[in-house]
């Protein structure tokens, strides 16, 4: 017997499947079909079946069938929680560049009218800079550097929503690397599903393609770290410790990432053991150099 | 395939992606398209009325929509919800595309959907695209044609071009395929080969 669409046909008869549209685009995805054995199918026998009149009636009622298929599979995809997530990382890290970006032209532009300027000497923060521009100035820079600091306040907002999100969706990775850190690992990977299922050598190394296939290419030394040196675990780690840090925090990322896509809530006991075991690999080295390394725990 | 000088055109409702229109033509642009680039090179398989089409990798259904305009119907398979939005907008508006959202490399999944085609037509970038066209083939009536646009960097980016396409032509051979004609698609597409095959008639 084989299952087709409009019903199943077998032995020479033919069962028409009963239910609306939205039935049927259900059962065509339960049906398993072997194709070693499988015949196509053909809208004649539809026919005899008694599921269509003709030919188009054939095409317009499978039409029907596959086009509320799509759109419950498309909906479907769309819900899972990272989703959206991703798309505010995104959003948050093209932000950045173009802040970024604008801040460096403004500040070109400002030392065209103040030829003593320079930023030699002075540690002014960008934000402070970008103020000042707007003080000190009149007319369009003036406006430009507004804008600019309009950027900045959105982008902190946009950075603690996905810093929220992200403790939602990926508790157990946000709990032990940050929202932040989670969310661009997440969306690097191309989604939760993606980064659970990457070994945690992979994770380690996120981020730092470049350098990687420098290596895989040529004989310069592996990256240590890429997307995870923004946790201060690592980049507060002494540089002959760092890239051991980066490994274990690594493992137990990946071990994060599959609680939190497959089981979706925080694992406390797991979360305590994690953070130690990480914690001892930080100290060991950090005692000898004074440093406390990995006594920080996540806010 | 109708041509208007030597521009490529299909006769079908106009502002699918706002593509150029002659009269009441729409231009189908070979370095926009890769069957469009085909045609232009002079070789290609016609598409006529009667003709019932498979297409794998219909992303957001540009080149489908132009297919449609000369097929009888055409069966749309894409994988990514995105492009595939585009695709089913496309499809309500052309009353012969079958839009399907599955995988090309698991014809399983839709296999109760799709009747027996004339012609499949293959764009997806996938590493084993002869393995897919191979699995798709059961579809294929004796004698239809397999037209696989090759996408020899999605393959392997390390490997030579040249070397990609000839593996790729040998495993078709050997699944059964006659292999009609193969080309690059230079000057219009780079790295891209097309491979025109015919499943014999037992």
């Amino acid at each position: 017997m084989q299952s087709y669409w409009f019903g199943d046909v077998g032995d020479g008869n033919c069962t028409p499947s009963s239910g609306d549209v939205q039935a049927k685009a259900d059962r065509v995805r339960s049906i398993h079909t072997s194709m070693d054995s499988f015949i196509p199918l053909s809208w004649e026998i539809s026919v005899a079946c008694g599921a269509c009149r003709d030919r188009a009636d054939y095409i317009a009622k499978l039409r029907e069938v596959c086009f509320t298929a799509a759109d419950r599979d498309i909906r479907q995809q769309y819900s899972g929680k990272d989703a959206e997530l991703l798309q505010m990382v995104r959003t948050l890290d093209e932000m950045d560049t173009v802040i970024n970006l604008l801040t460096e032209r403004a500040v070109e532009w400002y030392q065209l009218r103040h030829p003593t300027f320079t930023r030699k000497y002075r540690k002014t923060p960008a934000h402070i800079l970008v103020k000042n521009i707007r003080e000190k100035s009149r007319g369009a820079l003036s406006f430009v550097a507004g804008e600019i600091e309009r950027l900045s306040a959105t982008r902190t907002e946009l950075a603690k929503a996905v810093s929220g999100r992200a403790n939602d969706v990926m508790p157990n990775t946000s709990a032990l690397i940050g929202g932040l850190v989670a969310a661009r690992l997440m969306a690097n990977a191309g989604g939760l599903e993606d980064l659970s299922r990457m070994p945690a050598s992979a994770i380690q190394v996120l981020g730092a393609r470049t350098a990687l296939f420098a290596h895989l290419r040529t004989k310069s030394p592996s990256p240590k770290h890429g997307i995870i040196f923004q946790h201060r675990r690592v980049h507060n780690a002494p540089r002959d410790c760092r890239g051991k840090v980066a490994r274990v925090l690594a493992g137990k990322l990946a071990i994060a990432a599959r609680i939190d896509h497959y089981r979706g809530v925080a694992d406390p006991v797991f979360l305590e053991s994690a953070q130690a075991r990480i914690d001892l690999t930080g100290t060991v080295r950090g005692k000898e150099t004074g440093k406390t390394t990995g006594k920080e725990t996540e806010p | 395939m109708i041509w208007i000088g030597d521009v490529l055109v299909s006769h079908g409702e106009g502002g699918v992606y706002s593509e150029r229109m002659l009269g009441n033509a729409r231009v189908w642009d070979p370095f926009r398209s890769k069957l469009a680039a085909l045609y232009h090179k002079g070789t290609g398989v016609e598409i006529t009325a009667e003709t019932r089409v498979l297409y794998l990798g219909a992303a957001n259904g540009t080149t489908v929509s132009h297919v449609a305009d000369y097929a009888d119907v055409v069966y749309a398979v894409e994988f990514a919800p995105r492009p595939m939005q585009d695709l089913l907008e496309v499809a309500r508006r052309r009353r012969n595309i079958v839009p399907v959202m599955a995988d090309a490399t698991r014809p399983e999944q839709y296999a109760p959907l799709v009747e027996s085609v004339d012609l499949i037509y293959q764009d997806v970038a996938q590493p084993d695209q002869a393995m897919i066209a191979i699995r798709n083939s059961v579809f294929l009536r004796d004698g239809g044609h397999l037209i696989l646009m090759l996408k020899t960097r999605s393959v392997d980016v390390r490997k030579e071009p040249d070397i990609v396409f000839q593996e790729t032509v040998d495993a078709l051979i050997s699944a059964g395929f006659v292999v009609q004609e193969s080309l690059w698609l230079v000057p219009y597409h780079q790295d891209h080969a097309a491979i025109i095959c015919t499943k014999p008639e037992v």
